[in-house]
């Protein structure tokens, strides 16, 4: 069975599998895999990207969203044709732009968002994982062949094993054994500058130390030569107290939500 | 039920093309075509049709760990979408003539940019080039044409981009050439040069030899200055410097951002970002060696023995000069970064092995004064031993392993080599002053040439335009580009519109692929077919390893279109010219000749190459025993001197201060220079009451400069174009969330960049990427004026930015850090604008690719 599998740690959002993906698709007739894919507003593999945190401690998160092949398709049951939806023996998903009678049962249905209706050709459509070209001897779809990182990566899911072994679970709750593994997913960070204001230095090597308020468990970093401390990957929607330590003096920051990443800006120690 | 579908036919062939779109040759794709059509582009991979063993690849291990460049050639996204570019419904299809310019009567000069064209034949429109050229030759000699050809574009050997009509004018006379100036390295150029030469590098640090390793080995920290490794390597080595960013992550290597926005490297590889205000870098780099100077943290016996003049340098610095001491508090004031930061930033600059990392453009180098960060900067790496391992600046240009042989294709274009020229053509004009030039009624002088490779002394000669009358010297009266992104690529477009429109200009002959920009001020226009549409021979020199290939045509030319250098012949065949411009060659012979003096013609046969379509340049056996940067200068300065008067590092430069002793904008020390004769640009002006953001442009994240703005694919990224509520696509204006809210502003308003100089529309983007008082806006957009030379739709951002050239006596143009307000726009404004500029709005327009061929149509 074929998997993708993406590292979030390397994917620099370039955005090249986006355009891999519609240099393909787009005014290319692949019938009976795929028909065209309109210019504009699918994105059989799409880039999202979110803004964290605030100046001066900011990351760009990139997420890639696409059909997830899932095992137990949700879309392949809400289909009111048969073997309109299909899936083949290396396990990717089709659907069948001959059969598909534009229905929209099955875009509904994808908890995914991956499925994109075609006005024009009054079809559902979405990634074959470009099969056209597997069967034409390729040995991975364009999106994987055009990403220069080796974020997105594709093949027999016993190639994937170690990547897939660690894969974060991805909205397991849907139970849809989706052939698309996530590694490296970012959790929330809380970050800051601390500095003595009376000397205007920032101080290096306090002692930082995260609780997280609802587990007790600890957390415990150093400011580094920026006067700046890092709590990475944390979990979403927790509740944290922060203290720093250096030379006797103390600073605690209660209460801080990850319901975002934070930034708790320069802090003057005093 | 499971099932197999049946093989499709998915490519009929497969061409070779390097789509970078410098101008020079880079980045081998695999091009599929069928029926007729092209299908894909792919990145190449380099162990196709070779064994790898024959590259003898390099690797490089450090800390455990190894870095494998691979033997695929990633492509940046505007060439994976390079499709869309051949195709573009604003593509020019055949020879058009604007319908008001009659050479034989009322020239309408002052309608270029707004009248309309009408298609003509390719005979009529040669025959009246032709026609011109003589006229203009007979009546005022041929230097009164103006060759406009330089610049980046696709990389094209005999079909060259640019300068192919240089080439031919030069068989009628000479014509005068338009030199390039620093479209990337501005300070590098106008300042670096100075204490250190390195003019091969356009005052870049050079040699560069195996820096990637070195660095790799040896930094502990790397300051990515203005510096973004996710897009402006783009257009030469694609994905390879991010894959650099994230090895370097790996083994421990600290990055640090110094510029005003999180830029696209900074989004995913910083482990710090400083923000600092648009083109304040200079007080930043005096506070640095200000605390370097009083804390004794920097490298004594390096500065001693390898430069001059520090002594007048640590007495401004010290406020021994001029009574300020350049303390972390002063600089904070100027750049907005927090004094504990500054004394953080110059600590961890002495106390960890640091090299700078740039890859050109950037908000650092391009602004008024650049000349003085450029030369700072130098200064400081001096003062932390410059060229020690881990030691360097720039990055990744020149700094891979060396293969046996550089392949070379200078020999075989056809066109002037963009800018190079050295020595410069009797009559030059800096693309800086052209309009300087047109608008002046008396001779106008200046220094330096502008050629992009020339000798430091160049900046210290007068030039004078028009030359003497003996010498064949006249004013222009006739343009012929091939470049036609003047308005959109390079400072104060909209001062730059004026002047096509000025009755001197009698002429006005473009050749370009896409009815856009400079195009658009055309009185006939040439339509230039795309690389994918030719033969040719193609030379990546920047990759992990080096290759040539043969390009054969992957599609026929769309429309009428001819290349470039077809073009031109058709004009040389009108003027009996034909067989001295070809010098009796075929396209094919040109590009046989292209191999034979490319250099590696001992390397691999012809037959191979024609066997295999390409050919992958071996590494070097002994490369890492290649010194590493300037080491060698460092060993021995004497036996290695550098290009200035005394072999060493200048930090005071006497040809400064002998050439220009009362230039206080580029003094001989380094200096922060608030404001000058040229540019009152600060936060700190008068004017910053009415315009109170510094407005920062970098290289485009989505285009080439002017090139790649019509794809729909990247127009709809999330930094793209915003969509405006009249389904207009913006160029996006980033703003920090606290300046927005002042203003009433949210994302995907439309909204006013403005100062004295015009308005330009954009689509506000705001985001925590862009620290406060600042407005950032990618340059190179499309010109779509409401009013020409005033009001631009189409977020032409450069538009607007200053006149003055970089100071006084450089040149140079001045794109990055001046003043601009922000406001939403008032739709009744904008209803206003539509009743007075009705033409404006009604031309055909798509969202998806912006202006189309025939909204410029008769």
């Amino acid at each position: 069975m074929k998997a993708f599998v993406v590292d979030l740690s390397i994917c620099n959002g370039c955005y090249c599998c986006q355009i891999a993906c519609k240099d393909e698709h787009v005014g290319n007739d692949w019938t009976p895999y795929a028909k065209p894919q309109p210019d504009t507003g699918q994105f059989w593999v799409g880039i999202k990207e979110t803004v964290r945190g605030s100046v001066p401690k900011v990351k760009v998160s990139y997420f890639l969203n696409m059909c997830m092949h899932c095992q137990d398709a949700a879309c392949m049951k809400s289909c009111s044709v048969p073997g309109a939806i299909y899936r083949r023996e290396d396990g990717l998903v089709i659907i069948d732009p001959e059969k598909c009678t534009g229905c929209k049962l099955c875009a509904d249905s994808c908890p995914y968002g991956a499925i994109y209706f075609n006005d024009s050709l009054n079809l559902a459509q979405k990634c074959t994982g470009c099969a056209h070209l597997l069967d034409d001897g390729w040995k991975e779809p364009r999106c994987v062949d055009a990403c220069p990182t080796g974020a997105l990566k594709f093949g027999e899911e016993q190639e994937l094993k170690e990547w897939i072994d660690k894969a974060d679970p991805y909205r397991p709750e849907l139970g849809s054994r989706a052939r698309v593994h996530y590694v490296n997913v970012p959790g929330k960070f809380i970050a800051g500058t601390l500095y003595d204001p009376v000397e205007e230095e920032v101080i290096i090597g306090a002692a930082c130390t995260l609780k997280d308020v609802d587990s007790g468990e600890r957390f415990m970093a150093e400011t580094d030569g920026y006067g700046d401390f890092w709590f990475k990957d944390l979990k979403d929607d927790g509740t944290f107290l922060l203290t720093l330590e250096k030379d006797g003096k103390v600073k605690a920051i209660e209460a801080i939500s990850t319901a975002k990443d934070v930034n708790l800006g320069d802090i003057p120690m005093v | 039920m499971p099932k197999k579908n049946t093989k499709l036919k998915t490519r009929d062939k497969t061409t070779i093309k390097g789509l970078a779109l410098g101008g020079h040759g880079a980045m081998p794709a695999a091009i599929d075509s069928k029926d007729g059509k092209i299908v894909r582009i792919r990145p190449m991979h380099l162990d196709e049709k070779y064994d790898r063993e024959q590259f003898n690849p390099w690797k490089i291990k450090a800390k455990g760990k190894e870095f494998d460049p691979g033997y695929k050639i990633s492509q940046a996204p505007f060439s994976l979408a390079y499709k869309k570019r051949v195709y573009s419904p604003n593509r020019i299809k055949y020879p058009l003539k604007r319908v008001d310019w009659d050479p034989n009567g009322e020239r309408n000069p002052q309608n270029r940019g707004k009248s309309k064209f009408v298609r003509i034949s390719w005979d009529e429109a040669t025959t009246l080039v032709a026609d011109e050229i003589t006229r203009i030759k007979k009546q005022y000699g041929s230097y009164a044409i103006l060759a406009q050809g330089d610049g980046h574009a696709e990389s094209k050997i005999v079909h060259a981009a640019h300068g192919c009509q240089y080439e031919f004018l030069k068989l009628v006379g000479g014509s005068t050439y338009q030199m390039r100036t620093p479209d990337s390295w501005e300070g590098w150029y106008w300042g670096a040069k100075h204490v250190w030469g390195m003019d091969e590098t356009v005052g870049l640090m050079n040699p560069k030899t195996n820096i990637v390793k070195d660095m790799t080995d040896n930094c502990e920290q790397m300051l990515f200055w203005g510096c973004d490794p996710e897009t402006t390597p783009w257009f030469y080595i694609a994905g390879l410097p991010s894959r650099l960013c994230y090895f370097w992550t790996e083994i421990g290597i600290k990055q640090v951002y110094i510029c005003p926005d999180v830029n696209y490297g900074c989004a995913v590889h910083a482990d710090k970002w400083i923000p600092i205000l648009p083109n304040t870098d200079a007080a930043l780099q005096l506070a640095i060696a200000y605390i370097w100077m009083t804390e004794g943290t920097y490298d004594k016996e390096h500065v001693d023995r390898l430069s001059v003049g520090f002594d007048k340098f640590a007495d401004y610095v010290l406020g021994k000069e001029d009574g300020i001491a350049k303390t972390a508090k002063w600089a904070s004031g100027k750049c907005g970064v927090p004094p504990w930061t500054i004394k953080a930033l110059a600590r961890e600059f002495a106390a960890k092995v640091t090299s700078i990392i740039h890859s050109f453009g950037g908000s650092m180098i391009r602004g008024p004064f650049s000349s003085e960060p450029a030369r700072l900067e130098v200064v400081l790496l001096t003062m932390q031993g410059l060229g020690k391992p881990g030691v360097h600046q720039e990055g990744w240009w020149k700094g891979f392993p060396r293969s046996v042989v550089t392949p070379d294709e200078s020999p075989a274009r056809r066109g002037s080599m963009y800018g190079y020229f050295w020595p410069p053509p009797p009559q030059v004009l800096p693309k800086t002053l052209i309009e300087r030039a047109i608008f002046s009624d008396t001779p106008i002088k200046w220094h330096c040439s502008g050629a992009q490779i020339c000798p430091t002394t160049d900046q210290f000669k007068e030039y004078t335009y028009p030359i003497a009358k003996e010498d064949g010297g006249t004013e222009i009266h006739m343009i012929w580009s091939d470049t036609p992104c003047r308005t959109t690529c390079w400072g104060h477009g909209n001062h730059v519109a004026e002047g096509f429109q000025h009755p001197k200009i009698e002429c006005v002959v473009v050749q370009h692929p896409w009815l856009e920009n400079d195009t658009l001020f055309a009185d006939i226009i040439l339509p230039v077919n795309t690389k994918l549409e030719e033969q040719d021979f193609g030379i990546d020199r920047d990759a992990q390893y080096f290759s040539v290939f043969l390009e054969e045509k992957s599609v026929e030319p769309v429309g009428e279109s001819k290349s470039d250098y077809e073009v031109v012949c058709e004009i040389a065949k009108k003027m009996g010219l034909y067989d001295d411009y070809t010098e009796g060659k075929s396209i094919q012979e040109w590009i046989k000749t292209a191999y034979e003096l490319s250099g590696v013609k001992d390397l691999v046969s012809w037959e191979q190459l024609q066997e295999k379509g390409y050919y992958v340049v071996p590494i070097a056996e002994d490369w890492e025993k290649d010194p590493a940067g300037m080491a060698q200068f460092v060993e021995d300065p004497k036996a290695n001197p550098l290009q200035t008067p005394t072999g060493i590092l200048e930090i005071y430069s006497e040809s400064i201060a002998k050439h220009f002793p009362d230039d206080d904008e580029r003094p001989p020390i380094p200096k922060w220079i608030e404001k000058g004769i040229t540019h009152d640009e600060r936060l700190t002006s008068v004017r910053a009451k009415k315009y109170p953001l510094l407005c920062m442009s970098n290289h485009p994240r989505w285009r080439l400069h002017a090139q790649c703005d019509d794809i729909s694919w990247t127009r709809e990224a999330e930094t793209g174009k915003i969509k405006g509520m009249d389904g207009y696509m913006y160029e996006p204006v980033w703003l920090n969330p606290l300046e927005a809210e002042k203003r009433g502003i949210k994302t995907g308003d439309i909204v006013k960049v403005f100062n004295e100089r015009g308005i330009v529309l954009c689509g506000a983007y705001v985001t925590e990427r862009l620290m406060a008082n600042v407005a950032y806006v990618d340059h190179g957009a499309r010109c779509d004026w409401i009013k020409m030379g005033e009001i631009d739709r189409g977020g032409a951002i450069n538009l607007i930015s200053p006149i003055g050239t970089t100071s006084k006596n450089a040149p140079g143009q001045a794109t990055s850090g001046y003043l601009v307000e922000v406001e939403k726009l008032d739709m009744a404004q904008m209803q206003e604008w539509k009743e007075k500029y009705p033409e404006s709005f009604n031309k055909e327009y798509d969202p998806n690719s912006g202006l189309q061929f025939n909204a410029w149509l008769a």
